[in-house]
């Protein structure tokens, strides 16, 4: 008998079988997920309305646009598309770790499992240097005081405001006291010279050293940006995580057999959809902080 | 019916002999996709670093940032996540309630909007933000 | 075909069957307290449940003390509370405490974790013809994250600075600064941790009342033969499991306002004449989040309450229930509504009224399908061969105040009218009507119905029918002249109304209302003396199917073991609701169709 031909004649909503045609635990999986999605959703719509109540958000494109032993070069969204690619990869590894399993091909699935397993902590390892990028960044940005100060992007702080004019800049560099100065400066490569010496500087030859390198600089942003991202990147990656350690777990039990004694590899399967609604998540994730 | 012996509740086991020529397939859908996202992006980058972007054309690109997401969402879901291969009951079961997406995000969408436009009107707008300002003095005019 | 169906079943449930003969090797730890039968779980649910009603009604009288004698003091008090009630007068702190503890354990303990936890666990594999939940091991989970929440929110009480204080709704600022009240302290993470366990636990539990249904029922009970108790189980199961997320992400994003300086609800804030750095949040987003739960939140206390009583109004009346594809039709209409009309409790935030417009249409239309309930219900009556057992009793009693609690709801939704309105006594009024009294009535019904099965005794009927008439007059009493406090502009959450000269006039009805409520309290405990004499003493049950019910769990034997029936399932071969067909008084489930059964 076809597949279609059963699927037709058969009374799905009778009792004595699964209306879907899937074992409880993948319906708990779905609907798990569905759960999950309505938990990312509310996060992601917290943050769509907060921005939406904002005269300026930070342009994703000045905030993300380093890249590991890049220094200090202008590469908008490269890194994020590195990670983005990173997760498809590692979703297409699980998928096929779920194909070898449908045909019982029990070292096909280890082999799999391995590559979306580092793909996962390839994936963590991008994130955990952004974060650390971001937390330590050093933007120049135009405090309440009306002096310039270094600002990282953290919870408590967001140097990605409105662009500051050459005009406005040369002004607040007037208030700003020396330290604030000295540390500005300190963080600007100026063709080659050593940096070292700006503690020893004047004032205006720190103005005039600064000035010279043409300093960006911005008004503070609204703080919330740095919650909502850190907040959300952070609960994707904590999903990222505990796939990792699921992932894990399913290897070792394919190493030790279980799923060849129990006859069928459906817990790769479920493990499969918990990674793929990870990769869907960070596909949202993606959209909503890099790209709009 | 099949080799597999898992739980009766299964009433077939659907055919999964499909090569993985399906699964690259898709995979390189998504690779292309992000990758006219990434460009978009850079357009959208490149108008705000003109004096005046226009709004209307960058509020399209977004939108078509937004559709080429959805698109990859289906991908993911249909293909990786094989809904595409369950019965009917099942994709209805998940597709329908994800409906309440629609208004969850309209309506809290849309009072985040309103506070920006109260705020403004009675605040008065930040001097800090100029560029945006008049735009959005004009649009709380109106409503 | 027939060898085949058998052996289905075989396979289906093997595992649970050899559960079932082995079961006399239980421990007592493996029976009575890590149990993985959905069965003791229920009873675990039933009576934590029951724990946490005593508490959250005790405390309802203890601000009613305040609310009818603001001008009196009462020495045990201090006795009994401490510094909390200094010279024998609560502490206005403490009152808060007492009023968000009140509405956070009646709400999310009793009347969700307590009803549904309850009634899904014991009846959905019972009524689908199941040997257990799709997943025990996740079923006894479930139970346990409530116990942790339970024990996390039960520790809170007893802080040096109090439990919780911001109302039961939690609204950020006030629960986001620490330095707001003592009750936004370490009181106010203890009641976000609590929740987020209770969450996991909700979550755990709906996963498997879904999968259950959809999955396990038994040959031949398809989906439109279910009894209307599950249709209802498998409604709240769904909302919890698409709502409660939501409350999560704004636990979740308010632990981190308190803890981690985050400004996800903050914004322009100005304490003491200092301006706090947060800046971007908004408050009114956590109120978005928050209802966004809180709305099908109500819906996941009534619904089961409307299950039941269909049920049980349809046995007692020996008819058929009326209607019963409209009744499944309007409870999937309120599940969807449900998720669709939360900002209605935020009308007077600044909500664009355009917008507002939206939620007044959509609130406005859960009068149709509830409409189409009552009638049915009203109809199902309807010259029918009533039987008043105490079940019966509650289940009308759970009409009659969703009928008037139900009304009030009209008032409330519309925006121009909740201006005045809201935050009055009249919210109150509405509410505790028509989501708490019925809710609980709609519970005793319950109780009173499913006792038999649950224990194989029943509770005592004259006690029972005290309970019922101090309950329902009780009830009325109390909150029937809230109604012209809340329209008089009375606003709720006051400590002390004898301040205003406006509501002084109501000084003598605040007291009337604080008297009834002490002696309707003491019929609850009645009830729980009844519950807990009957398991022991009660009489016991002789027949399998003493009320006459058509439904499975009545063909298992009186005490089933784990695995619910000890030979094969039976299959199902008709509706639930044959009675008084063909002259008989009732036709069980499982009786194949005759051949020359009427069509009806």
């Amino acid at each position: 008998m076809s597949t279609a031909a059963v699927q037709k004649e058969t009374k799905w909503w009778s009792g004595g079988r699964s209306p879907f045609n899937a074992s409880y635990g993948k319906v708990m999986m779905w609907y798990f997920l569905m759960s999950d999605a309505f938990t990312f959703g509310a996060f992601l719509i917290s943050y769509g309305t907060i921005r939406f109540s904002q005269n300026f958000w930070a342009d994703p494109n000045h905030v993300f646009n380093s890249f590991p032993f890049a220094g200090h070069a202008n590469l908008p969204l490269a890194f994020v598309s590195l990670m983005t690619f990173i997760l498809i990869a590692s979703s297409v590894t699980m998928v096929l770790a779920v194909h070898e399993g449908h045909n019982m091909n029990k070292k096909g699935v280890e082999k799999y499992m391995i590559m979306t397993i580092i793909g996962g902590i390839a994936f963590l390892s991008c994130q955990a240097w952004e974060w650390t990028h971001l937390l330590t960044g050093e933007h120049v940005a135009l405090l309440s005081d009306g002096t310039l100060s270094v600002l990282p992007t953290t919870v408590k702080a967001n140097p990605w405001g409105a662009e500051l004019s050459h005009e406005a800049i040369a002004a607040a560099l007037q208030a700003t006291p020396h330290e604030q100065l000295a540390s500005i400066a300190s963080t600007l490569h100026h063709g080659g010279e050593a940096h070292h010496s700006v503690a020893a500087m004047s004032n205006a030859e720190l103005i005039k050293f600064i000035q010279e390198s043409d300093l960006k600089a911005s008004n503070t942003g609204p703080i919330a940006f740095g919650g909502y991202f850190f907040g959300i990147t952070g609960f994707h990656g904590f999903h990222v995580f505990s796939g990792v350690v699921i992932n894990i777990v399913m290897y070792l039990k394919t190493k030790m057999g279980h799923f060849d004694q129990r006859g069928h590899y459906e817990m790769i399967e479920k493990a499969g959809l918990y990674w793929h609604f990870v990769d869907l998540v960070w596909v949202f994730v993606f959209l909503c902080f890099y790209l709009i | 019916m099949s080799a597999q012996a898992s739980s009766p509740e299964i009433t077939f086991h659907p055919n999964h002999s499909g090569g993985t020529k399906k699964i690259w397939r898709t995979f390189w859908l998504l690779s292309v996709l992000t990758i006219i996202e990434l460009a978009i992006g850079l357009v959208i980058y490149n108008m705000h670093k003109g004096e005046h972007p226009n709004a209307t054309l960058v509020l399209a690109f977004k939108g078509l940032v937004c559709i080429l997401t959805l698109a990859k969402a289906y991908y993911i879901v249909s293909i990786f996540m094989h809904l595409g291969d369950e019965i009917r009951n099942l994709i209805m079961t998940i597709v329908v309630p994800l409906c309440l997406f629609i208004w969850f995000i309209i309506a809290f969408l849309w009072d985040g909007n309103s506070w920006l436009n109260l705020r403004n009107r009675y605040q008065g707008v930040p001097a800090k933000t100029e560029q945006v300002a008049p735009a959005a003095t004009e649009k709380g005019a109106k409503d | 075909m027939s060898t085949s169906a058998a052996l289905h079943h075989e396979d289906l449930h093997s595992a649970h069957d050899a559960h079932h003969e082995h079961h006399h090797h239980e421990t007592f730890i493996s029976k009575y307290v890590f149990s993985q039968d959905h069965k003791m779980i229920s009873k675990q649910f039933l009576i934590t449940g029951i724990i946490w009603a005593i508490i959250g009604g005790l405390f309802s009288v203890l601000f009613r003390l305040q609310l009818g004698y603001p001008e009196a003091t009462f020495p045990w008090l201090e006795d009994l509370l401490g510094h909390w009630a200094k010279g024998g007068k609560l502490n206005p702190e403490f009152y808060y405490a007492l009023v968000t503890m009140h509405g956070t354990i009646l709400v999310f303990f009793v009347l969700t974790a307590g009803l549904s936890g309850t009634f899904a666990n014991f009846l959905i594999p019972l009524q689908i013809g199941a040997r257990d939940m799709a997943s025990p091991m996740l079923n006894m989970l479930s139970y346990w994250f409530f116990f942790l929440a339970s024990i996390i929110m039960f520790s809170s009480l007893f802080v040096q600075t109090g439990p919780a204080s911001g109302g039961w709704t939690i609204y950020p600022p006030l629960s986001a600064l620490g330095d707001a009240s003592s009750g936004s302290k370490i009181g106010m993470d203890l009641w976000l941790v609590s929740m987020a366990m209770f969450i996991v636990s909700s979550l755990l539990g709906g996963l498997n009342y879904i999968s259950t249904i959809l999955n396990l029922r038994t040959k031949g009970m398809s989906m439109t033969r279910m009894p209307l108790t599950v249709w209802a189980l498998f409604f709240t199961a769904i909302l919890g499991v698409l709502s409660f997320p939501v409350l999560l992400s704004g636990a979740i994003l308010l632990l981190f306002d308190r803890n981690l300086g985050t400004s996800f609800f903050l914004s322009d804030i100005v304490i003491g004449g200092k301006i706090l750095p947060n800046e971007g949040g908004s408050a009114i987003l956590f109120q978005h989040l928050f209802w966004f739960l809180g709305h099908p939140e109500v819906y996941i206390i009534l619904l089961p309450a409307m299950g039941m009583s269909s049920e049980i109004l349809s046995v007692n009346s020996r008819k058929p229930i009326f209607g019963y594809m409209a009744m499944v039709g309007s409870m999937f209409a309120i599940a969807i509504l449900a998720f669709l009309v939360w900002a209605h409790h935020m009308f007077v935030t600044g909500l664009n009224p355009f917008l507002g417009a939206f939620f007044v249409l959509l609130t406005l239309l859960i009068a149709v399908p509830s409409a189409i309930k009552v009638f049915n219900w009203l109809t199902t009556l309807w010259r029918g061969n009533i039987r008043f057992t105490p079940a019966m009793l509650f289940a009308i009693g759970f009409v009659s105040m969703f009928i008037s609690g139900g009304l009030t709801g009209i008032f409330l939704g519309n925006s121009a009218l909740d201006i005045h309105l809201h935050d009055t006594y009249f919210v109150i009024a509405h509410f505790h009507i028509v989501m708490g009294v019925a809710s609980f009535f709609g519970m005793f019904a319950g109780v009173y119905h499913w006792f038999p099965k649950m224990y194989g005794r029943f509770l005592n009927n004259t006690m029972a029918y005290i309970h019922f008439w101090i309950s329902i007059v009780g009830a009325y009493l109390i909150f029937w002249p809230m109604h012209y406090e809340g329209l008089a502009g009375m606003p709720r959450r006051y400590y002390d109304f004898s301040m205003w000269e406006s509501f002084k006039q109501f000084g003598g009805l605040n007291e009337f209302i604080s008297f009834v409520s002490m002696i309707v309290f003491a019929a609850q405990l009645l009830f729980v003396f009844n519950f807990f004499y009957s398991i022991f003493k009660g009489r016991k049950v002789t027949s399998t199917n003493p009320w006459g019910a058509n439904t499975l769990e009545w063909t298992t034997p009186i005490r089933p073991g784990h695995g619910n029936w000890p030979g094969e399932i039976p299959e199902v071969h008709r509706g639930a609701y044959d009675y008084g067909k063909d002259g008989r008084e009732f036709i069980s489930q499982i009786e194949p169709v005759g051949e020359n059964e009427s069509h009806h």
